[in-house]
């Protein structure tokens, strides 16, 4: 299946006001937040445990460490090895899964209503009882260290790996949360434990629902399960210094593609900058919006030099990246970064319209009820509300601090954060000069 | 490649369990159809144009025409400035966009239930009125190109897939890409997009399917005053060729810039003719179930885990296609596992379900993993209207969904066993394998 433009990736994923579904809130004694959204219309219900071990906690030198736990803790327990495991989860069409970004580890469940007991029962299970098998963490690393090195063929994940170390050098976020070659390689048993044994708590972890359910069914099933789990994270999802800032900086890898894949990147806000909203519309008009965004226009439009090319930022618990991303045949690379870069300098110096503004307005607002509409997608954006600790009414203020954003706005923040000077450089492909 | 494996899944397990709503639907004389689906828990709705057209119908030394078309769709008509149909659904909050495959173009957008039938008014405008310009035409397939590079000429996973599907088939048109070939992208011309559009945009090939808060009565007047009006023309019979018998195992090898080997394997099998083979392609669904599906997974337990012969493993079975799928099964292959060692466990695994019998537990837990999924899709408005138009337009019916989860249910032991053992056969196959080719 082609699809005419990949699917670009919202990391700040607008959602809409009309009739927003309230977010129910409540908290176990060990400081668990239980965050809900009810949902009837599907007999079905989605969660995501989120605790403060992501990425930026892999010890150093051993980059995928959270990544390797998380895929440890789904994959067997101490009361079940991987295969019994396996088997039970499948015999009730249980999804159980783990993810882990830059700042949280994330355990997921889908379930049909019906087996909603039994599912609780295995993420508690998975969450509380890691089986620490030997052997299963050494095919796991084996066959991660295999996925990296067939990774080096990958121009997108090289500029990824690229990209981190650049801007972000020393920092906890300098490297890619799944690891890298090397880093696998250096990672053991006992790293995982110590970060499940500094960073798996309660406190400050938020449980995202949405499904067929109430919070009177559900807070009983979730105290039986979790309240036993104690302790508060060494480290919490706040405590964390501030990238420095790079500029101008460039890197080159040479990869045999016949397109150059050519990334400029800079520092963005932080989830919780005051900024968040102006630099949010601005971010979709530049190339957040898809084909209504500046740079589709003339980078593709216009000149039909990529399939496509789109921006986005990534907001965290402290300054994340922000990025513009496109691939060109390697002749055409130094005419296309030509174009970002005057796309970029123009709006930094403020030519932007009032109308250009109200259709972004206009996309964003009226697409927010759609973007909610799976109750994969509503845990996604509760989690992250949780976890984040923005108020619960973010959702059903969304649309009106969207709309709130003057044209003033927008411009100051496009001289902040869209000055051509300040963004640094990232290309892959071959014959680079 | 775990995506390849997740698309595949989810169109196995597309069609909604018999709680999904009633489907009512009614055709025009012109031959237009319309399929709705009413949901009036949130006020939106999703539309979707389905055209009988894909990579399939295309001629020889022009592919990549269907999915050309599908860009150009957007460039402008009578009413519609080049670009401004996305941006009225933008500006009604809504998203837009396409997909091309071997057997269907669709177009497709998200908006506020109350906007639809704007939406409806404005793909017939286009439908029908499509300014096929060369200048944009120009500029459009210079970034297909680019498209094609990325998708497929810079990933040797995609590539080695490409030619392994061009070596599968002697005649049946899957065996070309539906982005096309880059020669026949070279040399397409604005008169072949014309006579494209000629010969198969014609109201006998559209499916009109809306998933949402909307009216069924409402909407057939929507789809009377819009779709209904074009002018009929004849719709020619789809291209359907009958792929001889395979004679014997075919192996190619593709030598290309890559980190480590790759080994795929095709067949091709059956897809499902409701009344006709029920239980033959539900046991293909669920045989690829059992080897690829869930957390059990054949390949990964055995193959990968237990005798470590890859790094990771996959299979696939579409049984929702036209005439024929190309099964496959794949195994990544890490710097000391041979393809050799992994062709042989695969084929000792497929040779085992095809004389032994699965046990009980595990093809229960397949069948329970199949119509799960089922419930899930149905939270989605997006893949409810895709489930409905995909069946419609490869023949198989959307009022026939249920079937298909009946079909799965009886499926027993020996139905899977008697399957694997007809159609998954090294004799059947054709191998292929990405050998890395060591850059200076």
């Amino acid at each position: 299946m082609k699809q005419r433009l990949f699917a670009i990736i919202l990391l700040m994923l607008p959602f809409t006001a009309q009739a927003v579904p309230s977010i129910q809130e409540t908290r176990l004694d060990n400081g668990l937040r239980i965050l809900l959204m009810e949902a009837h219309n599907v007999p079905m219900v989605s969660m995501s445990l989120v605790v403060p071990a992501g990425s930026r906690f892999d010890p150093e030198k051993r980059g995928g460490t959270a990544s390797m736990l998380a895929a440890m803790l789904a994959d067997h327990t101490a009361r079940h090895e991987h295969k019994a495991w396996a088997d039970m989860l499948d015999a009730d069409a249980m999804m159980l899964g783990s993810a882990v970004d830059n700042d949280g580890m994330t355990l997921s469940l889908t379930v049909l209503k019906d087996v909603l007991e039994p599912g609780i029962d295995a993420l508690t299970e998975a969450l509380l009882m890691p089986g620490w098998s030997e052997k299963r963490f050494t095919i796991l690393k084996e066959d991660s260290i295999a996925a990296a090195r067939k990774e080096l063929e990958e121009p997108g994940i090289r500029a990824a790996e690229a990209a981190a170390e650049l801007i972000f050098s020393n920092h906890p976020y300098g490297h890619r949360s799944e690891g890298s070659l090397a880093s696998l390689q250096a990672i053991g048993l006992s790293d995982l434990k110590a970060l499940y044994q500094r960073q798996v708590k309660p406190d400050g972890a938020v449980l995202a629902v949405s499904g067929d359910i109430t919070m009177d069914e559900l807070k009983p099933l979730i105290a039986k399960a979790l309240s036993n789990w104690k302790g508060t994270p060494e480290t919490g999802l706040y405590d964390i210094v501030r990238p420095v800032n790079v500029i101008g900086q460039q890197a080159d890898v040479e990869l045999p593609t016949s397109q150059t894949q050519l990334q400029l990147l800079r520092l963005g806000p932080e989830r919780t900058s005051p900024d968040f909203f102006p630099v949010f519309v601005l971010n979709h008009m530049l190339g957040g919006g898809g084909f209504g965004s500046k740079l589709m226009e003339e980078v593709r439009e216009k000149r039909g030099l990529v399939y496509g090319v789109y921006s986005y930022f990534v907001p965290l618990a402290t300054n994340g990246p922000f990025v513009i991303s496109l691939q060109t045949r390697g002749d055409q690379a130094a005419e296309a970064e030509r174009v970002v870069r005057s796309v970029l300098s123009t709006m930094a110096e403020g030519k932007i319209s009032a109308k250009a503004l109200k259709a972004t307005k206009e996309n964003l607002t009226g697409s927010f009820a759609q973007r909610m509409d799976s109750n994969r997608e509503r845990v996604a954006l509760i989690a992250m509300i949780g976890f984040y600790g923005m108020p619960l009414d973010y959702l059903s203020q969304w649309t009106r601090r969207v709309k709130e954003v003057s044209l003033q706005e927008v411009k100051d923040q496009a001289a902040i954060y869209l000055d051509p000077e300040q963004w640094n450089r990232i290309r892959i492909g071959s014959d680079l000069k | 490649m775990i995506k390849l494996l997740l698309t595949l899944l989810l169109l196995i397990c597309l069609i909604p369990a018999s709680e999904a709503a009633q489907l009512q639907e009614t055709s025009f004389k012109n031959g237009v159809k319309l399929i709705v689906e009413e949901d009036h828990s949130a006020p939106v709705a999703m539309v979707q144009i389905w055209l009988k057209v894909g990579g399939r119908d295309e001629l020889p030394g022009k592919t990549g025409l269907a999915h050309v078309f599908e860009h150009m769709m957007f460039k402008g008509s009578k009413k519609l400035g080049p670009g401004e149909f996305s941006k009225r659904i933008s500006a009604m909050g809504g998203n837009d966009n396409a997909f091309t495959s071997t057997d269907f173009t669709a177009y497709f957008e998200t908006v506020p239930s109350e906007r639809v039938n704007e939406v409806l008014e404005m793909e017939a405008e286009r439908f029908a009125n499509l300014k096929l310009r060369d200048e944009d035409f120009q500029k459009e397939i210079r970034v297909i190109m680019e498209e094609r590079r990325m998708r497929t000429e810079d990933d040797p996973n995609s590539r080695m897939f490409e030619e392994l599907s061009a070596a599968s088939l002697r005649l049946h048109p899957y065996r070309n890409p539906v982005i096309g070939w880059m020669q026949d992208l070279e040399k397409l011309t604005i008169e072949d997009v014309k006579s494209f559009y000629e010969k198969h945009y014609v109201p006998g090939n559209v499916i009109v399917v809306v998933v949402g808060d909307v009216d069924f009565g409402q909407m057939k007047e929507t789809v009377s005053r819009t779709f209904g009006r074009m002018q009929a023309r004849p719709a020619l019979a789809r291209f359907n060729p009958v792929e001889p018998q395979p004679f014997g195992p075919k192996r190619i090898q593709v030598k290309l810039p890559a980190q480590l080997p790759m080994l795929a394997v095709t067949v091709p099998v059956p897809v499902w003719k409701p009344a006709e083979n029920d239980r033959e392609a539900a046991a293909l669904a669920l045989a690829t179930q059992i080897l690829a599906g869930g957390r059990a997974a054949r390949l990964t337990r055995e193959i990968v885990d237990e005798q470590r012969k890859a790094f990771g493993a996959g299979a696939g079975y579409d049984a929702h296609g036209m005439g024929l799928d190309l099964w496959y099964a794949y195994g990544m292959l890490g710097p000391d596992q041979s393809a050799e060692a992994f062709e042989k466990s695969l084929w000792a695994l497929l040779d085992e379900m095809g004389m032994k019998e699965v046990d009980e537990k595990r093809l229960n837990a397949a069948k329970r993993n199949i119509i799960a999924a089922n419930v899930f899709a149905q939270d989605s408005l997006y893949l409810r209207a895709k489930d409905i138009g995909r069946m419609e337009v490869v023949g198989i019916g959307a009022s026939n969904r249920d079937r298909w989860i009946e079909a799965v249910r009886e499926v027993t032991a020996a139905d899977i066993k008697n399957t694997v053992g007809r159609w998954l056969k090294r004799e059947r196959s054709t191998t292929g394998i990405l050998v890395p080719e060591v850059t200076p």
